[in-house]
């Protein structure tokens, strides 16, 4: 019993390793396809993303200040996946969250600390009812919740795009933008020139209390139930209808968080081309992630990295186009979903190790009693 | 008024026409695989793959024919390559899906780069444009002949499939084999039909067909590739599909009416002052609320599926009791307890409308 859950530990950290090892690999064929070097430009990626070169021109910060998004909206995903639903509308409902972060930044007024909790919890609960909703169609009615939740994440971006074209915009003379955000509103950061800052906090507490939730709260359990076991949960008098719609509200509410963090502390307003992916990205971050919060926490920092090492180290220095780093993401995602690929070549490897251990073993047991009369 | 009434003319049947041609061939590879019982969202995936295969064929061999040629192709192993993880390694249909979409957007962009240099868009002067094919006599037909003639080799080809899509489905060996795998693979394999091998054929075929629809968009609408060019329409195909209850001639109906939506929303575009981007907004919004639509119609047809059997059982059960209730007062016992045949029967009757 212990032995299998060893096995199955070690399968669960081998195998995702083993899929980063082998996209990094495939990132290297496509850097040949480019006709650059392969080693130094991989090694420049990392150092562009991770390498700290001093306290005020770190890449470290800026990796977890990318990182924060996707962490929120990684999350988001979790709790959806958690419980059942495969949704894939973070992108959506983090726009939605963004845009009444936005919104509320310029057109109330309220004292420091207060505004950026009324925003928060204002795009919290806009980012749960645009997720509330494809939660209510597949429970209610059987809407398909991937259909569903694509086509409301395109309403979602051409909504934002009419938004900061027309109602909101603040200048029409130059690309479309909002009004930046009041001072009272932004979130303030660790280090000045650097956007890494009370956000990250912010997420990781959330990551948190999404474990503590999903792993340590009665509705948490039941949650998980009618995810993994549904008919097991209804038997158990859980309600799996009400769960469903309610893990989606949540992680809705969850990626609208991540959109009002990203207004409030990095950007300050919206504008047009303001969706950029990260709710996929989260999506992916949380397949990637094992749909656990300290997977998502991980992988999203490297997801973050990949994405800015790609942009900063590849596509500046050397001329290669910043997808790589999206590529070597899908590639990573379509590794780890092969898991058995690699169960199957790690179980060889076992059965290779301990076809070798047991002669020793044997031979080991055969000399003993000869080693006695020595 | 009558700038908005010109919206309406022979023009808009044509661009709805070639507009709901991808649609269509998406939703036909759609309904092929939902029918073998394979949940393909990857569509959106190979589409894009034809898109850009097509036109990069079409450049380097300066064959536009070819270049649908190699799109199709590459459709066919795209699709070959999503069966074998699917198969071989029983990767969950909808992560593989995923990942393929978003690795074919990225890799294009990539490639659209380190080949040409160019971020957004791609074209060239020496690629040509599908050529519109005029049908002898139909073309001299009045309105006929400009609805259905001077289209290019594509679109007609996305009617014929169409039709061979029903003829193989329902009335060849091969579609039965397909449509027992979609609806009862243990039953299918009991029977001896090899049900890898039909969802093989299922997902290879879909592949050609989406990507067939993604080569129409780069050079046969119009002569250039961009960034995600696809743009969501394997996911409407997707949409048209479930819509036309996976019925081949329906995805050629349901395929025309996201055609049209968009065709109209463009022609809309020119005539009103409305913003663009809440015109962009109604296809959306229709395939939303088409997808509300189809919930809805399998809902109730469930529930006339369910009253009817409860109904059929409880006239049964009605009849059993009125034999039993004979029987009974036909012994002497006449202390044996009339509740005692009412008992189980309505626990069956529950079970029944709760479960069926």
């Amino acid at each position: 019993m212990l032995k299998e859950r060893r096995k199955q530990l070690v399968n669960s950290l081998l195998v995702p390793f083993l899929a980063i090892l082998t996209g990094l690999l495939f990132a290297g064929i496509l850097i040949l396809f480019a006709k650059k070097p392969p080693f130094t430009a991989l090694a420049e990626l990392f150092i562009s993303s991770f390498g700290c070169q001093s306290f005020t021109n770190c890449a470290l910060f800026t990796t977890l200040e990318r990182a924060t998004p996707l962490i929120l909206t990684g999350l988001g995903a979790v709790v959806a996946f958690r419980s059942g639903m495969f949704s894939i509308g973070q992108e959506g409902q983090f726009l939605f969250g963004s845009v009444t972060a936005a919104y509320l930044g310029y057109a109330i007024h309220l004292p420091y600390v207060i505004h950026p909790i009324v925003i928060i919890l204002a795009s919290m609960v806009v980012g749960g009812i645009y997720g509330w909703i494809p939660g209510v169609l597949k429970v209610r009615l059987g809407v398909n919740e991937i259909i569903s939740t694509i086509v409301m994440n395109t309403i979602a971006i051409l909504t934002l795009e009419y938004l900061v074209n027309f109602p909101m915009n603040a200048d029409p003379r130059t690309t479309a933008h909002s009004p930046l955000i009041d001072a009272t509103a932004q979130l303030p950061a660790f280090l000045a020139g650097s956007k890494w800052g009370i956000g990250f906090v912010i997420a990781v507490l959330m990551a948190i209390g999404v474990y503590v939730f999903l792993w340590h709260s009665t509705s948490g359990y039941e949650q998980r139930m009618s995810g993994q076991a549904p008919f097991f949960a209804k038997f158990g008098g859980i309600k799996n209808e009400r769960n469903a719609i309610r893990s989606m509200f949540i992680s809705g509410a969850i990626c609208g968080l991540a959109g009002a963090i990203e207004v409030l502390g990095v950007h300050r307003r919206i504008m047009t081309g303001f969706s950029t992916g990260l709710g996929f990205d989260g999506l992916s971050v949380a397949i990637l992630g094992q749909s656990h919060p300290l997977g998502v926490f991980i992988v999203a920092i490297l997801f973050a990295g990949l994405r800015l090492g790609a942009q900063l180290g590849l596509q500046l220095s050397f001329g290669i186009p910043r997808e790589l780093g999206g590529s070597v993401i899908a590639f990573m995602i379509l590794f780890v979903a092969a898991g058995k690929f690699y169960t199957d070549i790690i179980e060889r490897v076992r059965k290779f190790i301990d076809k070798r251990r047991k002669p020793e073993i044997a031979g080991i047991e055969t000399s003993k009693p000869g080693g006695g009369n020595v | 008024m009558d700038g908005f009434m010109s919206v309406f003319s022979i023009s808009l049947v044509q661009s709805g026409l070639r507009l709901a041609t991808p649609i269509i061939l998406a939703a036909l590879g759609g309904a092929i695989c939902n029918r073998a019982g394979v949940l393909n969202f990857a569509l959106e995936g190979m589409m894009l793959l034809g898109a850009f295969l097509g036109i990069l064929a079409a450049y380097f061999f300066g064959n536009t024919y070819l270049g649908v040629l190699v799109a199709m192709l590459a459709g066919a192993a795209l699709g070959a390559f999503f069966a074998f993880l699917y198969l071989r390694y029983n990767v969950d249909l909808i992560i593989l899906a995923i990942a393929i979409n978003m690795l074919i957007l990225e890799l294009t962009v990539y490639f659209m780069r380190i080949l040409f240099g160019q971020v957004g868009t791609w074209t060239d002067p020496s690629i040509q444009k599908l050529p519109d094919i005029n049908i002898p006599v139909i073309k001299n037909i009045p309105v006929v002949g400009e609805i259905f003639s001077g289209h290019n080799l594509i679109v007609y080809l996305s009617w014929i499939a169409v039709v061979v899509a029903y003829i193989v489905l329902f009335h060849t060996k091969f579609g039965r084999h397909l449509r027992a795998v979609g609806e009862n693979q243990a039953a299918a394999e009991t029977v001896g039909i090899n049900s890898r091998r039909v969802k093989l054929f299922a997902l290879v075929i879909s592949g050609v067909l989406a990507a067939l629809g993604g080569a129409f968009l780069s050079v046969g609408h119009l002569t250039m590739f961009t960034r995600n060019m696809s743009n969501g329409r394997g996911w409407i195909g997707i949409t048209a599909a479930l819509f036309a209850m996976n019925h081949p001639i329906g995805t050629l109906f349901t395929g025309l009416f996201f055609g049209f939506a968009d065709a109209f929303a463009i022609r809309l575009q020119n005539v009103t002052d409305l913003p663009p981007n809440l015109i962009q907004i109604l296809p959306h919004f229709a395939t939303l609320l088409v997808l509300v639509l189809i919930a809805l119609r399998e809902k109730i047809a469930r529930a006339v599926v369910r009253s009817r059997s409860v109904a059929r059982i409880r006239a049964g059960l009605a009849g059993r009791k009125a034999v039993a209730r004979e029987f009974v007062s036909g012994l002497p016992l006449d202390s044996m307890p009339g509740s005692r045949d009412d008992g189980p029967e309505p626990a069956v009757e529950e079970d029944l409308a709760s479960g069926g």
